[in-house]
């Protein structure tokens, strides 16, 4: 794991992977600017935004490949390997967290209020020791998961490297039994499915629910990992597609495949937006106030209702009508927009989750230039980490990969 | 049947069925049907079928059923016009449920509407020409042809590596 730190260093050689290498560094230089200026709270909010999103994605990906597994699917085919590549986003997922600690004074509103009773699970310390344990166990269990998968995988006969060893060993110590290889691998992923529930759940109320200490709703968690899974989903179909674009036939990825993984998306988007309505009915229902004002806050008052029904349009009810149709979602082209035009739309929803809470007083929505470069650093570090994965097992991508999942 | 012959050619495996497809598209023949023991993707896509319209039905309902679903459910509320809980009489948030409900089952309801009108659906005769063995291990290809055609036919059936059954 401490090869991954190097990252950042080794990008692929083609120059499109400098692109993302200057994102990273336009992003890290808009962010130290961003916290040297008057207001480093909105540099703060980017990174926690950003932060949340991105690692969100590697996670919800990673559970794709576990899932398949889990349910012995044959249909994903390849989509499954090259799902496995965004675990590269684990490590630096995990120092991005720590860093996170540097920024406390500005991420959590509630750090001088009065709690209530509350302060036994809302403090620093706490909160910080048991999401840094929690991300700890679910990117060791993922790593574990993947150490066992990519034994399946990977070939003796490409270029060899010091995971690749490690690789090669486990593949010898397990007797060279795939039977045996696939065992191990139920085991830990059914560990890191319930692990990514919990985390996630865990994730979700420490650093999102809790902006607005004074708020609760119960079903937050499930939120929260419902959407991890949904926005995975659509990180992954954009990069297959991208795979299959490059690539061509030599990727294994068939029209087919892209149709079936349409429809896994299709039905993610609708059961993201149930756990929205389950949770929007039962406030609705209790109409508590402690309950209620959250809602009201971001869906009827300026300036954040018109942010929240455009997301609800651009992550539910437009990708609900475009998916209908088969033609769409085998086009990898297609698929690429929708997705991305997705995942930048919860981009804007984690910013109506945190941003009213950090905010008070605005009056006005206000999204500057900065927040912009931000992500786009975040997703440099996302594209520079999974190619840098696929660039050292180039077999994922390729036909043959298909046939050992 | 105006003197066309129906003979039927019945093979075991499905790789000889998609290139006997193939080859009949280029021949003469009349093709007319296949019947197939197990759903199988090769000859659905060797058939290249036009698309199925029953989805179309399906959707229609599935409007229909979300519109129905909601003006039930106001038709209801406004003719009692009770406020409950301080909630208004019409309100959009819980009709949703009902106005889901009957997206599904109007959705099925049409669905079904289109497998009946679109599949020749109720079908009580039975097949004229059929074979039993293509409810067990054969893939039947079924196609017509003039009676002198009749040898070629059964030849070309042979030729593929099936066995040849002729109707009357």
């Amino acid at each position: 794991m401490t090869s991954n730190e190097t990252n950042t260093e080794k990008p692929n050689k083609s120059p499109v992977g400098w692109v993302f290498v200057v994102l990273i560094i336009i992003g890290l230089a808009a962010f130290i600017y961003g916290i040297l200026s008057p207001h480093p709270e909105k540099a703060w909010q980017a990174y926690l935004i950003n932060f949340l999103l991105w690692s969100a994605i590697a996670q919800g990906a990673v559970l794709f490949s576990a899932v398949m597994h889990m349910t012995k699917a044959r249909w994903s085919g390849p989509l499954s390997a090259l799902s496995e590549s965004f675990a590269a986003f684990f490590p630096l997922s995990f120092v991005l967290f720590l860093l996170l600690f540097l920024g406390r004074s500005h991420i959590f509103p509630w750090l001088h209020a009065d709690l209530h009773g509350k302060e036994v699970w809302l403090n620093i310390p706490f909160l910080f020791t048991r999401d840094c344990i929690g991300l700890l166990v679910l990117y060791a269990i993922g790593f574990a998961y993947l150490y066992n998968a990519l034994q399946l995988r990977s070939s003796a006969n490409q270029a060899q490297g010091a995971f690749r060893k490690m690789i090669r060993k486990g593949w010898i110590r397990n007797n060279r039994n795939p039977e045996q290889v696939k065992k191990k691998m139920t085991i830990w992923a059914g560990l890191y499915i319930l692990a990514f529930t919990l985390v996630l759940s865990l994730i979700g109320y420490d650093l999102v629910m809790s902006m607005d200490p004074h708020w609760v709703s119960t079903l937050f968690g499930g939120y929260t990992f419902v959407k991890a899974f949904y926005v995975g989903l659509g990180a992954l179909i954009i990069l297959a597609a991208v795979t299959r674009i490059k690539k061509g036939k030599a990727s294994g990825l068939e029209p087919s495949h892209f149709h079936d993984i349409g429809k896994l998306f299709f039905a993610f988007c609708l059961l993201w937006a149930d756990f929205f309505y389950v949770q929007l009915t039962v406030i609705w229902y209790g109409n508590i106030p402690e309950e209620t004002h959250y809602v009201i806050e971001r869906t009827l008052m300026v300036p954040w209702n018109t942010l929240a029904w455009t997301i609800f349009g651009i992550c539910f009810i437009i990708p609900f009508v475009i998916l209908l149709n088969k033609r769409v979602k085998s086009a990898p082209v297609f698929m690429v927009i929708l997705c991305s035009a997705i995942i930048i739309g919860f981009w804007f929803e984690h910013l109506l989750l945190l941003a009213p809470a950090l905010s008070h007083e605005v009056t006005t929505l206000s999204v500057s230039l900065s927040d912009g470069l931000i992500s786009l650093g975040f997703l440099g570090l996302m594209v520079v980490a999974v190619s840098y994965f696929l660039n050292r097992f180039p077999e994922l991508t390729d036909i043959k990969a298909g046939e050992a999942a | 049947m105006q003197g066309k012959k129906y003979i039927m050619g019945l093979f075991k495996d499905e790789d000889q069925v998609v290139s006997t497809l193939a080859a009949l598209k280029e021949s003469a023949y009349k093709f007319k049907r296949v019947h197939s023991p197990i759903p199988s993707h090769k000859i659905m896509a060797a058939l290249d079928l036009k698309k199925s319209k029953v989805g179309w039905f399906t959707l229609v309902g599935g409007i229909l059923g979300l519109i129905s679903g909601f003006a039930l459910a106001i038709f209801c509320a406004v003719q009692w016009n009770l406020i409950v809980s301080g909630k208004p009489v019409i309100s959009l948030i819980p009709f949703f449920i009902v106005g889901f409900e009957f997206t599904i089952l109007f959705a099925v309801f049409g669905n079904v509407i289109g497998l009946l009108t679109q599949t020749r659906l109720p079908n009580y005769k039975g097949m004229k020409y059929y074979d039993p063995r293509c409810s067990g291990e054969h893939f039947g290809v079924l196609a017509a042809c003039d009676p002198t055609q009749q040898d070629g036919l059964k030849e070309f059936f042979q030729q593929n590596g099936g066995e040849v059954k002729v109707f009357d």
